[in-house]
């Protein structure tokens, strides 16, 4: 106990969060000699004694009574913590999170309360970051027997919620604001909530962050990890919004921001991008993107591939290949809006095919090629419906003049650039 | 616990006991970046950009010979095809 309790002595005197931060890591590597350095009849008292100790040799002392008893709070949940992590062969994760539960609210009184300084936010976000990873470890645990919830995980997020509400509506100074943890805050409870299945929650919490932006610092201020964290479950928020323009701006940042070397995390935003720019600007991954995520790359490529050819059968086959990955990702139902696309490219090689000059096309023409590509026979009515719908979308310029069955095409631009039309 | 050894306070967390780690390896989610700070030169996109990552939906190249030669051949098959549904009217 003394080492942990010295640490926070130190971390006290040098103002270092990241030190007073691991007093109360599930990884601090002193955690089984600290289950093991008293008993829950003594427990409170010798921790109370040990900080008093610790307290009593800094000049000038670091804290009051009070103050000493906030902190004592703290150790006391986390000897808890460490005894039902350490002193048990199977550990029992819903007594872990009991403890935890304790834990975090005891550190957000101390922010609260105790006038703990912004330098030690990093304790609040310790705290929270184990809170939710032990809810999930107990969750589990009772859904292996059978119980099909995530009660536990659910109490996280309403304690994770408070630690944002002590950020955001800090009133101190910029320098010495807990408005410097919002969004570290935020990002876990959007991780939570996405764990959750509940994104309304993530919009509530942008609404509450929207409301308190003129006295927020703004957002690339932050740490870039927060940064590109924040970024990426805005881009999914929207996506799943189906407001593509807004995703496409949230994933493109947190791309260009995204360490070069989190390959999961890259993969995890291009999943969402790519699906994006095909609806916003009809873009497509080129090989050099995807060759270093060689999964992505397995599923988009031929997608992309058959894009570009037309080749309606090919995209058919491929989106039905990767249905289990991209309905489980929620991209399913925006990759089969690159069907459409496909067609375009389609009519358009037929267009071609024809000569540049040729505005005149015969239906038949048209019918040809879906037969072709798509493998099935299809009858002159459902070609022209295709068309009619392609049109209507603005992919063509022209009619069709059934009397003649033949498309008249615009005689500039029939086939308008995409970027440029949305 | 009075009495004071000479342990230095280990602040570095070297230790993962296992079951933590498992946690932290969750497969679907957002993971935490080994940093928390870095420098422009190490993110993925630096600032002039790196070429060729997106790229338009349709080929702008010269239709292929092979597209059209088999375009020709389909029309012919769909023509014929109509003629005999037509007869058979």
């Amino acid at each position: 106990m003394e080492s942990l309790i010295r640490a926070w002595r130190l971390a006290h005197v040098e103002e270092n969060g990241k030190l007073l931060a691991s007093t109360i890591s599930l990884t601090n590597t002193d955690l089984e000699e600290f289950a093991y350095s008293t008993n829950s009849a003594r427990v409170a008292e010798d921790i109370f004694r040990a900080l008093e100790y610790e307290n009593n040799s800094a000049r000038p002392k670091i804290t009051n009574k009070n103050g000493l008893e906030a902190w004592a709070e703290v150790y006391v949940a986390f000897w808890k913590v460490s005894q039902s992590l350490e002193r048990y062969d199977e550990v029992e994760w819903g007594q872990v999170f009991t403890g935890m539960k304790d834990l975090t609210q005891a550190v957000i009184r101390g922010f609260q309360n105790s006038g703990w300084e912004v330098w030690a936010l990093e304790v609040l976000y310790t705290a929270c970051k184990y809170l939710r990873y032990v809810a999930i470890r107990a969750d589990e645990a009772k859904r292996a027997e059978g119980e099909d919830a995530w009660k536990q995980l659910e109490e996280a997020a309403r304690i994770i919620n408070r630690a944002f509400n002590v950020c955001l509506n800090d009133r101190a100074e910029l320098a010495q604001s807990r408005k410097w943890g919002t969004y570290y805050i935020i990002n876990l409870l959007f991780k939570t909530y996405f764990k959750l299945n509940a994104i309304t929650l993530s919009k509530n919490i942008l609404k509450a962050l929207v409301a308190n932006t003129t006295e927020m610092p703004d957002l690339l201020s932050f740490r870039t990890s927060d940064i590109v964290t924040f970024k990426y479950y805005c881009g999914v928020i929207a996506f799943l919004d189906e407001d593509y323009f807004k995703a496409e701006e949230h994933l493109e940042m947190a791309y260009k921001l995204c360490h070069k070397d989190a390959q999961k995390n890259k993969e995890l935003i291009l999943t969402y991008l790519i699906p994006t720019k095909l609806l916003t600007r009809r873009q497509l991954p080129s090989a050099t993107l995807l060759k270093p995520h060689p999964s992505l790359e397995a599923l988009f490529l031929p997608l992309a591939r058959c894009i570009k050819d037309g080749d309606l059968r090919g995209y058919d086959e491929y989106l039905a290949k990767g249905e289990d990955w991209f309905v489980k990702k929620r991209i399913f139902l925006t990759l089969e809006r690159g069907r459409d696309i496909t067609l375009r490219n389609l009519f358009r090689k037929v267009y071609l095919a024809a000569g540049e000059s040729k505005t005149r096309i015969p239906v038949d023409h048209f019918r040809a090629a879906v037969s072709w590509k798509s493998g099935v026979d299809v009858e002159t009515e459902e070609v022209e419906c295709f068309l009619a719908n392609m049109m209507y979308k603005g992919y063509i310029k022209g009619y069709i003049s059934r009397e003649r069955g033949m498309v008249v095409l615009s005689g500039t631009n029939a086939f308008p650039n995409p970027s440029n039309t949305s | 616990m009075s009495s004071k050894d000479s342990k230095t306070p280990k602040p570095e967390e070297t230790k993962e006991p296992k079951a933590v780690k498992k946690m932290l390896e969750e497969d679907d989610e957002f993971e935490d970046f080994p940093a928390e700070e870095w420098e422009e030169d190490e993110t993925e996109v630096p600032g002039g950009g790196k070429p060729n990552l997106w790229e338009e939906s349709w080929d702008d190249d010269d239709l292929s010979e092979d597209f059209s030669k088999q375009l020709r051949e389909e029309l012919k098959r769909v023509d014929a095809q109509k003629a005999s549904g037509e007869m058979q009217r």
